[in-house]
């Protein structure tokens, strides 16, 4: 399978691993930082929101490192495309154009409904992919591994649903 | 040490956007069982990291000698409950937080509505904090839900 990306050939599975290893791990060594993404969406929300959940120390003394490292992952984003045969704004959405084929406006409010559920179902979990997934299972965290299981059980019954009962795709992917 | 942020994101990002994990297509194969890459991913980063905690806790210092302190995840009702929640969401938008950013850098604009969308959530989360301690069982509002 390519990517949507310029229909690259992705990286191997396990190169791809050990790389994101590495940052996990040099994060920890260098600034004894434990990796997690979702936190950093509070970060982006004590900048405007007053709320005391948004003042604690918890979060503002995170926003140091983790804004920056936030940065990072957008500019990643974007030398990859650069690299990869060139940056340009795109809709392109791989087999959701094939399969739901919603233009511009509907997949605006798909994506935003689906954020929704990603900010607040991740803070609400205190962890994503990242903290929960990689940093909470390799420190075997038991908090980590009942979110882990939830989130993959979740992630795999909607889109059972949505790809093979309201919009199966036939043949693909 | 701004720089080092800035540049550990950047190969995170860049290894998220090559490696499929920061693909829609790639995610709902996940989730489908037809495409197996993000499995492997997430079981070799867990695996190597793993050990690679345990060494640095021993060492108990980080490369500048200051000590390694690393805050563990409370336990409560919120994490099977959110992680429900996310894992819906993650479906959905066909990525996770940190892809998220790394679609916004590669140029899909679709991904800027997640990103809002993401941050409203949060921000609900944390502006009615008090209202959704009780029924989760959440820590007190110092401590929060767990950061990562």
């Amino acid at each position: 399978m390519s990517l949507i990306l310029h229909d690259l050939q992705p990286l191997h599975w396990a190169l791809a691993g050990v790389a994101i290893a590495g940052v996990t791990l040099a994060l920890l060594l260098i600034g004894s930082r434990r990796l997690g993404l979702s936190t950093g969406f509070e970060d982006v929300c004590s900048l405007v929101l007053p709320a005391p959940y948004f003042r604690r120390a918890a979060v503002l003394s995170g926003r140091g490192w983790r804004l920056p490292l936030l940065a990072g992952l957008v500019l990643g984003g974007f030398l990859s495309a650069v690299l990869g045969g060139g940056w340009e704004p795109t809709w392109a959405l791989g087999m959701f154009d094939r399969a739901i084929g919603l233009g511009p406006a509907g997949k605006l409010v798909w994506m935003f409904v689906g954020g929704l559920f990603i900010g607040f179902g991740t803070r609400l979990a205190g962890g994503c992919t990242s903290g929960h997934g990689i940093f909470g299972l390799a420190n075997l965290e038991f908090p980590s591994l009942l979110s882990t299981i939830s989130f993959m059980a979740a992630g795999i019954v909607t889109t059972q649903i949505v790809y093979r009962v309201l919009f199966p795709l036939v043949g693909a992917p | 040490m701004t720089l080092i942020y800035v540049a550990l994101g950047t190969v995170f990002g860049f290894v998220l956007s090559r490696s499929g994990a920061a693909d829609y297509d790639v995610i709902q194969g996940m989730f489908l069982f037809t495409e197996l890459q993000l499995y492997g991913i997430i079981a070799v980063a867990v695996a190597v990291t793993a050990p690679g905690i345990w060494l640095i806790k021993r060492r108990g210092r980080t490369l500048a000698g200051r000590p390694i302190a690393i805050e563990l995840k409370p336990l409560h009702r919120g994490n099977v409950v959110g992680g429900a929640l996310f894992g819906v969401g993650w479906s959905i938008a066909g990525m996770c937080p940190g892809p998220i950013l790394v679609n916004i850098g590669e140029g899909k604009v679709y991904a800027l509505a997640a990103l809002a969308g993401a941050l409203v959530g949060a921000g609900v989360l944390g502006s009615l904090y008090p209202i959704f301690q009780r029924p989760f069982g959440l820590p007190p509002l110092k401590v929060g839900t767990g950061e990562g």
